[in-house]
């Protein structure tokens, strides 16, 4: 992630905002001043050598420094992490969609695992144990029947009880974390940034593995393969744990558990390896952006499609990303065919939906209802075997067929016999006209999950893809793209209104235009279309070429082209909205900083907790409302990451 | 071609036989074309007026009929030089202008047809001193034979055009000027007209009593997370409906490979049918073009089912149900579809700060003073 000024800004206050000013500003100076040594902090910061052994084991436990360490001359240098720095702000996201997806006690462990940073399981299990016992000792203050660690644990009933009422419990929830990818192994190379990997691995091949250099474009091709190689070893770490649990075979045993009752019912799961207690564990960013995306999608279809058919989407995605441990190849490790098994696209049918498609989803809704007569069979299940292209210039040339209705090249339009399209008796034809054919009966499950998933695949959007008989897939690449250019849009809309949106819609789908064309194609008045164009110049929406037709260059004999950069925009509204988090937070401080006395005071132990009643009127109403702003500027703040993620994580 | 052009004419041939020629190759001329064709030597030939192929015979005729102006030479890029007759009306306006000059700008006039032409381009073509110009288009303004018209192309620009042609599509802007304005109001009116034509065949308007069955309204409790909690996203509470839960949309997708969505022609016919455009017809094309805007607002989107394009509403479970509309008459600034999207970065007051670009922590403008936010947080 390359870092700009506001992106180093921002990742500094919220280090602070979580743990303290002491190792934000250690922080800030690394990611002002580059890789540094312990004798260059002291020197930039000024601070003791305690004070800053103290920060930096607070940020490496948070995982938020690289450090390396020089073979030779045994000195260490830092560098700011600006990623999981940036990620703290999700925290609370993550949570909350773990929490809905997988109840209330994964999500505690996940907490617990956020406040510690990287852990070992046997600390996590100690603190667990700790809160085990103090609940226990609570509980058994007044009842009876407890039973003790480690065993069962009575089914409560109205009594207060922990998430994870047991040690046992917990390994569970660890083994389903480490199985889903959320949680992964911390490993020596954790630390070491991408770049010191990559020297280190490449130096290391070419010693080993081409000690006469590389020649020629071949030499060149098998030691990039080489290199990749390595490197996705290296990446391979850190799901040893997923791998042992799966080979264990523990998995379909969970399986099975779930199938009969869910992690969350009161069976006591039996047969979970014990996992060793000294791995070092953490979240793993990665796969809860996965997740993140999946709900992110399921909203936009929830908006552009249907909340009834978003459910049904939910669950394909939920399929398809269970073997999605990151939402962006690496443009090193995931390249031609070698590229890690996991990384592949991949297609569920539509049985693996029906399965999967939680019960309370009543599929029978969210789908008008019409006679078959009206429907055409061949294009609704058309199967379209191949991505859409993805490269821009092809992307406009299909834009362009589009217009002579031809945009479903890749579709199979004939149907299964051959026969032509528009024939309605072949729709009885073939398995695929039983589907229809059957409409005055009532309609099963299947049939009517199958409406679902073909409107799906019939929006502009391209939410699934219908990719072989009764296969699906997500083509995530150009769906995202659609994504960013929808936010993109809502900003454009909302800053040059819906004429000015119009505007640079033409020019992305006609390429670059004439001055001259656009009042024609967008029925505007021309100084109307004029003032817009130059108002959208200034927000960096549209930029415009100029083509001397001579020699001369006067205005008159020049040729204005518009165009739009949809890229160059989006990747402006990403710095755009880093800022803006960044003038939240600041306001933030300048809030608190205002009400200082007032929060000084609720910070008194006799007044904590029971601020309303200790309080002066006029301070407690100060307090209340400065709570509201907080609430305000904060929850803002996680709202504009949600732009953040769908411009750049996604 | 050469020596046809550059031979000498008027040599001895009697004059009635001259004049019958000339009517005779005329109605020939007449009858093989209109007048923008134009005929070569041999074209003229094959006319079979002129007698044993004598081609000075020829050249004296149609250097008779270009002096009673009704046949004009013109050199073709193609075919070298070749002559078009004009109508006997139009040759008695050329033949009854005082001077060379006027015949010449009248004929660059004439030339331009309906698009008509700019007065800067008379000049620069005839080369005609500003003054003389002046009189020229004066004279034939008040012979009648030429008018000066408005092109939507051009607003600024003076041009003029035949008397009794009507200026072309392309400078009128065709059925969306009046009087070279573009009728904003008729576009939006039509916009509208066609958005709700295309709301109503391409989606299926619930019956308002409401169904209770389904998850949609249902909050989830702890418990059903607890039944399905094997990771499924599902939509975060803000997607499920405006009004947070409860409301059901008024509106239902068809399912995929519908057939009805109406098409362009379709919604063109509706629009003839319904008369309301009244004394402008609009073609296939017009209606094609009011629709690629609707496309580019992201109100309809194209759906191509068996090779037919349709049109059908975007996000259909977020339109609002119709309201009959009480005084119809006058809202103003509607917007037509759901409500826009919104983000983080719009609601923020950041997002619609005219001093953006300005502001930074330590400025004239920043952020822990400025009362965009002070306003925001509800501060004044
Ligand atoms: S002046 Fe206020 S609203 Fe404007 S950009 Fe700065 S902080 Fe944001």
């Amino acid at each position: 992630m390359n870092v700009t000024k506001s992106l180093a800004e921002l990742c500094p206050l919220l280090i602070d905002e979580i743990y303290g000013e002491l190792p934000s500003r250690i922080y800030s100076t690394l990611i002002t001043r580059g890789r540094s040594t312990l004798s260059q902090l002291r020197h930039y910061t000024a601070l003791t050598e305690r004070q800053l052994r103290h920060g930096l084991a607070v940020l490496i436990q948070q995982n938020l420094l690289y450090f390396h360490t020089d073979s030779d001359t045994r000195t260490t240098t830092y560098e700011a992490n600006s990623r999981p720095a940036y990620n703290l702000v999700r925290t609370g996201k993550i949570l909350e969609m773990i929490e809905t997806s997988y109840g209330p006690a994964v999500k505690d462990v996940m907490q617990s695992l956020f406040i510690l940073g990287q852990t070992r399981i046997e600390d996590l299990k100690a603190a667990y144990k700790v809160r085990i016992r103090q609940q226990d000792e609570v509980a058994g203050a007044t009842e009876d029947d407890i039973m003790f660690d480690g065993a069962e644990v009575a089914p409560a009933a109205n009594k207060p009880t922990l998430p994870v009422p047991s040690i046992a419990k917990l390994n569970n929830i660890l083994c389903r974390l480490v199985e889903t990818g959320l949680v992964e192994v911390v490993h020596v190379q954790t630390f070491a940034s991408p770049e010191d990997i990559f020297s280190d691995v490449s130096d290391r091949v070419m010693r080993n593995k081409f000690p006469g250099g590389v020649k020629g474009a071949k030499g060149k091709l098998e030691f990039d393969e080489a290199v990749a190689m390595e490197l996705r070893k290296i990446r391979r770490e850190s799901t040893t744990l997923k791998r042992k649990l799966e080979e264990s075979g523990s998995a379909a045993k969970r399986r099975k558990l779930l199938n009969g009752a869910g992690v969350n019912s009161e069976h006591e799961p039996e047969g979970d390896p014990v996992l060793d207690p000294r791995q070092v564990i953490r979240v793993n960013y990665d796969k809860c952006v996965v997740e993140l995306r999946n709900r992110r999608l399921v909203d936009f279809a929830a908006d552009r499609i249907g909340t009834h058919i978003s459910y049904v989407y939910g669950t394909v995605l939920k399929l398809l990303s269970k073997h999605i441990p990151r939402c962006h190849d690496d443009p090193l490790m995931d390249v031609g065919e070698m590229r890690d098994e996991d990384t592949r696209p991949r297609v569920v049918t539509t049985n693996e939906i029906l399965n999967s498609l939680p019960t309370a989803v009543d599929v029978s809704q969210g789908v008008a209802k019409v006679s078959k007569n009206r429907i055409d069979i061949y294009s609704a299940t058309a199967v379209r075997p191949n991505p859409p292209a993805t490269d821009p210039v092809s992307a406009i040339l299909n834009g362009n067929n589009e217009e002579d209705g031809g945009s479903d090249d890749d579709s199979d339009y004939e149907g299964p016999n051959g026969h032509p399209a528009a024939d309605d008796s072949a729709a009885v034809d073939g398995d695929g006209g039983v589907r229809f054919a059957e409409t005055t009966h009532k309609e099963n499950r299947v049939d009517m999950l199958r409406q679902h998933l073909y409107l799906l695949a019939e929006s502009e959007l391209n939410f699934i893809r219908h990719c072989g008989e009764e296969q699906w897939t997500v083509d995530f690449k150009p769906l995202i793209q659609h994504l960013k250019e929808a936010e993109l849009d809502v900003v454009i809309e909302h800053t040059v209104g819906r004429q000015g949106l119009r505007l640079v819609r033409i020019l992305r789908k006609r390429g670059k235009l004439e001055e001259k064309s656009l009042p024609t194609i967008a029925l505007m008045k021309k100084p109307d279309v004029q003032t817009k164009m130059l108002e959208m110049q200034t927000a960096g929406f549209v930029d415009v070429q100029e083509v001397p037709r001579d020699p001369s260059r006067t205005a008159n004999r020049t040729i204005f082209l518009w165009y739009t950069a949809t890229d160059r925009c989006i990747s402006q509204l990403l710095e755009r909205t880093y800022t803006t988090m960044l003038r939240c937070l600041q306001r933030l401080h300048a809030e608190r900083r205002k009400e200082k006395d007032v929060l000084l005071l609720t910070k008194r132990t006799d007044v904590k907790g029971r601020e309303q009643e200790v309080m002066a009127e006029g301070y407690y109403q100060r307090f209340a409302a400065h709570l509201e702003a907080e609430k305000k500027l904060l929850g803002q703040v996680m709202r504009l990451d949600e732009l953040v993620a769908v411009l750049r994580d996604y | 071609m050469a020596s046809l052009a550059s031979s000498r004419a008027g040599t001895g041939e009697d004059t009635p036989k001259l004049e019958i020629l000339k009517d005779a190759l005329y109605e020939e001329m007449i009858q093989h074309g209109d007048q923008e064709r134009l005929y070569n030597q041999s074209d003229l030939m094959g006319l079979n007026v002129i007698p044993k192929n004598d081609l000075s015979l020829l050249l004296n005729v149609i250097q008779g009929l270009t002096a009673d102006q009704l046949v004009v030479a013109v050199s073709d890029s193609r075919a070298g030089i070749a002559w078009r007759y004009r109508s006997r009306e139009d040759a008695k306006k050329y033949s009854s202008l005082p001077d060379t000059e006027t015949q010449m700008v009248f004929a660059l006039i004439d030339e331009a047809g309906a698009d008509g032409i700019w007065s800067k381009t008379l000049r620069n073509r005839t080369k005609l001193h500003d003054a003389v110009l002046k009189s020229v288009l004066k004279t034939l303004e008040g012979k009648g034979y030429i008018k000066d018209m408005k092109s939507v192309e051009h607003p600024n620009k003076k041009m003029y055009i035949k008397a009794g042609l009507s200026p072309s599509e392309r400078a009128t802007g065709g059925p969306w000027y009046t009087d070279s304005n573009l009728d904003e109001a008729f576009i939006v009116g039509l916009e509208e007209v066609i958005y709700n034509f295309v709301k109503m065949k391409s989606t299926y308007s619930r019956p308002t009593k409401q169904p209770t069955k389904g998850v949609v309204g249902r909050k989830r409790t702890a418990n059903d997370i607890s039944t399905d909690a094997d990771g499924t996203p599902t939509p975060a509470p803000v997607a499920q409906g405006p009004a947070g839960g409860r409301k059901l949309p008024a509106y239902l997708p068809y399912p995929a490979g519908y057939t009805y969505y109406p098409t362009a022609r379709e919604i063109a016919e509706f629009i003839a049918r319904s008369g309301i455009t009244n004394n402008t017809t609009l073609s296939e094309d017009d209606v094609q073009q009011l629709v690629d805007i609707l496309v580019y607002d992201g109100l309809i989107e194209p759906v191509v089912v068996a090779r037919r394009k349709g049109y059908r509403t975007t996000r259909i479970t977020k339109q609002e149900p119709d309201v009959p509309q009480q005084d119809g008459m006058e809202e103003e600034e509607k917007r037509l579809g759901a409500e826009p999207p919104t983000n983080g970065y719009v609601e923020a007051p950041c997002g619609r700060c005219p001093v953006y670009e300005l502001c930074e922590e330590g400025g004239p403008v920043n952020p822990s003073g400025c009362v965009y936010f002070q306003r925001w947080l509800g501060h004044d």
